[in-house]
């Protein structure tokens, strides 16, 4: 069905929810900075967009429009809660560096905005496929954000050393500026350039 | 029924927010039962790590067997005795450090750290197997509370490890305090000078001497860390000066003996 192979792959690079609806800036600022934490990051949003993108559209029929926006918000909440708490459960280490960006993916926008234009008017499975698909092309940006931080930031890979830095007595000189939120900025400014470079019509 | 009568938005509303806090409980349930277990997981890797136990962790010792050395206590921090009427198992860290009872001001000639207050009681990790002790010390970083255990020796001076396990200091920068290239300098460092006066100090990146007078007692700085590097050398001196530890250590160090 064309239709639900456009709602998973449209988000990677024709759609992208970072590079080109400009959603979620805040988190993939905050948590690049190791593949790890943006690994576990892109985990839970895509769980948490798919379920709640498909909860959604499975009450759509039933969902009063004039609360619409909060029942979203509670299914949304919910599952991210959810999530929070496993995470706290059986990874406490990874929980800790997260800190508050795993309970914030409730204001992601990405979330709220799938599930209110994409899950309020499709059916489940799509809704679901959708969910992922966004989740994916999420996760697409904050890896590669989060490969060239770490890299250039730590001299490391997933915490393996690569480039072994001066603060080991190695001799890779570390730059500071990849291991601060600002970077992101620029590196996901560079790649919504590359991005619009290489499909001219994603150009506004 | 119409979707947007009053009865139908009431009854969606209600039936959501069931399920939901249904789930939300479940959940909750089984982060609560992880927490203890967790937390002592923590305590545990970080008490091994002050006491200078990372090359036998390393060489694949069991951190369960080695921890089994360790036992908990509380101590008084006024008196430096150990409080024998507490029960060091059900002792909460965390609640003593909020609770205002169990709370005592700082002088401020002593609050070096700034600090303001500290508990009365601190749970501390005496090892039996390096007659060594390890305590809790915690102090405001640049950005937040730096919390960290320190392993002293029983001549009450010499310090086996430290290792910080919450801080919020400039990543690349002071948090780098966290890394074995700082923390390892502080190994077979001295808290006290041989007159007995505190001697600790951080100095600024690149001014250790290691011929100096005081290079036993003297840690090199991060570069671009000064002021992270003043704060960790503030709450040292605070939790090993008179109104901290430094009665207990006294005390602990002529027991032995």
């Amino acid at each position: 069905m064309a239709n639900a192979k456009d709602a998973l792959l449209d988000p990677l690079f024709n759609n992208n929810p970072i590079a080109l609806q400009i959603l979620g800036i805040c988190s993939a600022l905050a948590v690049t900075n190791k593949m790890s934490t943006a690994l576990t990051m892109s985990i839970a949003v895509i769980l948490v967009i798919a379920c709640s993108n498909a909860a959604v559209s499975a009450i759509r029929n039933h969902i009063p429009n004039s609360v619409r926006i909060i029942v979203q918000m509670t299914i949304i909440a919910t599952l991210v809660i959810i999530v929070d708490q496993m995470l706290k459960a059986y990874a406490y280490e990874m929980s800790k560096q997260l800190s508050v960006y795993v309970g914030l993916i409730i204001t992601n926008c990405i979330v709220m905005g799938r599930a209110e234009a994409y899950a309020m008017k499709n059916p489940v499975y799509e809704s679901f496929l959708d969910g992922i698909g966004n989740g994916l092309g999420y996760s697409l940006i904050l890896l590669i954000v989060a490969f060239i931080r770490e890299l250039f930031g730590s001299g490391s890979f997933f915490g393996l050393t690569i480039l072994n830095p001066v603060n080991n007595d190695g001799w890779y000189v570390t730059n500071g500026l990849m291991l601060l939120a600002p970077s992101a900025f620029f590196l996901i400014g560079f790649i919504i350039w590359a991005l619009r470079t290489w499909k001219p019509e994603l150009q506004e | 029924m119409s979707n947007d009568s009053i009865l139908k938005t009431f009854l969606v509303v209600f039936l959501l927010c069931i399920v939901c806090s249904v789930l939300v409980c479940l959940a909750a349930l089984v982060r609560i039962d992880r927490e203890a277990y967790n937390q002592l997981l923590e305590t545990r890797s970080t008490v091994l790590a002050a006491g200078g136990y990372d090359e036998e962790l390393a060489a694949g010792a069991s951190a369960d067997e080695l921890f089994a050395n360790f036992e908990m206590k509380i101590l008084n921090v006024d008196t430096g005795e150990i409080a024998t009427d507490i029960n060091a198992e059900e002792f909460n860290p965390k609640a003593a450090m909020d609770n205002p009872d169990m709370v005592v001001a700082i002088p401020p000639a002593y609050d070096i750290a700034n600090l303001k207050q500290r508990p009365k009681f601190v749970r501390i990790f005496v090892d039996k197997s390096k007659g060594q002790v390890v305590l809790p010390i915690y102090g405001p970083g640049m950005w937040g509370v730096m919390y960290a255990y320190l392993g002293v020796a029983n001549d009450g001076t010499t310090i086996n490890g430290l290792k910080f396990y919450q801080h919020s200091e400039t990543p690349g920068l002071g948090a780098e305090i966290e890394r074995p290239r700082f923390q390892n300098q502080w190994v077979g460092k001295k808290l006290y000078s041989n007159s007995g006066n505190l001697a600790i100090k951080v100095v600024k990146n690149g001014r250790f001497d290691p011929n100096a007078a005081d290079a036993p007692y003297t840690i090199d700085g991060l570069a671009g860390a000064t002021v992270t590097g003043d704060k960790v050398q503030d709450m040292v001196q605070y939790w090993f000066s008179d109104n901290g530890y430094g009665k207990f250590l006294a005390n602990y160090s002529k027991s032995k003996e």
